[in-house]
């Protein structure tokens, strides 16, 4: 199945230089995306199986797996979900998300560092916090969430640096 | 929240070491007063998935965010109570939160003397003390999540 460019939802956020973020909950959990490089969010039925790769406006989308890279609760699976299209410069991506709560646009205080206590390959699944609604949004490393999926890539990727948007 | 035991915190010496005990599914614990931040009740953490021994989740302040050492898992011990208690500690690259048994910890003054370094190899310790048929030990701050014990 191959979604039509109408049915799909453009999610870009005005043109300012605060940066801005789709809010989604996965695996009960929120996790942010830079919005800048979402293209768009699609229903489940739309996009087909989990791991079917859409093609939306003759596009290819990779489905990438967030529940199972992340570790996360799956039993959402079973229930409504939504798809966010991402993509930057080099690569396309969809991820399954359980939720779309919207976007957020934020100031530089509510940009912060994870803590340096972790001090796992989680370091570079992340760029940063973001406070949203009473608790926490984890901002999703966009280049993690592009690479492929190859056991053990966490550990070797832990040498190649740790970028941060936070201030 | 504190309770006190043997001599008032006030009369500080440098021969003697200033306590606070705690309890994480019913051990006893202590940890230096001068690194204690504060304690609290425990309000719900938020998970962050990630490979760090024992720092899996955060805790919100405000507008800080504080990551949560379990001590508990560290201790393969299960913390007690139905009103679980948040001990904020100062570690030197940030605060840091420890969810601990609903006991009232109690501030206890030491004499130097009764310091012996820990036998066990469960936390990192400054050093212990024999209290009962227990030894309890002082849990070094610094060096948690900083690898094995």
């Amino acid at each position: 199945m191959s979604p039509s460019a109408k049915r799909e939802e453009r999610v870009s956020p005005t043109s300012t230089s605060q940066p801005h973020f789709l809010i989604t909950t996965i695996g009960g959990r929120y996790l942010a995306f830079e919005a800048e490089l979402v293209q768009g969010v699609l229903t489940n039925e739309e996009v087909g199986l989990p791991r079917h790769d859409p093609v939306v406006q003759g596009i290819p989308y990779r489905a990438i797996d967030l529940v199972e890279r992340l570790h996360l609760p799956c039993e959402w699976l079973l229930g409504k979900a939504s798809v966010v299209l991402l993509a930057d410069e080099r690569s396309r991506g969809c991820v399954r998300v359980q939720k779309v709560h919207g976007i957020l646009e934020t100031h530089g205080a509510q940009v912060l560092s994870l803590p340096v206590q972790f001090r796992g390959p989680e370091r570079r699944w992340y760029r940063g916090m973001i406070l949203f609604d009473r608790s926490v949004a984890l901002v999703l490393n966009t280049a993690w969430v592009f690479e492929e999926q190859v056991e053990g890539v966490e550990s070797s990727t832990m040498s190649k640096g740790i970028s941060s948007i936070a201030a | 929240m504190l309770r006190t035991s043997g001599n008032s915190p006030h009369h500080e010496t440098h021969d003697s070491w200033h306590l606070l005990v705690f309890s994480v599914g019913g051990r006893r614990v202590a940890v230096k007063t001068l690194e204690v931040g504060d304690i609290s009740h425990w309000d719900e953490s938020i998970p962050v998935s990630g490979q760090t021994p024992f720092v899996t989740a955060v805790v919100r302040r405000n507008q800080a965010v504080l990551p949560v050492f379990d001590l508990s898992a560290m201790l393969q011990r299960v913390v007690q109570g139905s009103s679980l208690l948040c001990l904020r500690v100062k570690h030197p690259d940030g605060d840091m939160v420890i969810c601990i048994d609903e006991v009232i910890p109690v501030l206890q003054t030491l004499d130097h003397a009764m310091i012996r370094p820990y036998q066990g190899t469960d936390v990192p310790a400054e050093g212990s003390y024999v209290q009962g048929q227990d030894e309890v030990p002082i849990l070094s701050v610094s060096k948690l999540g900083m690898g094995p014990g």
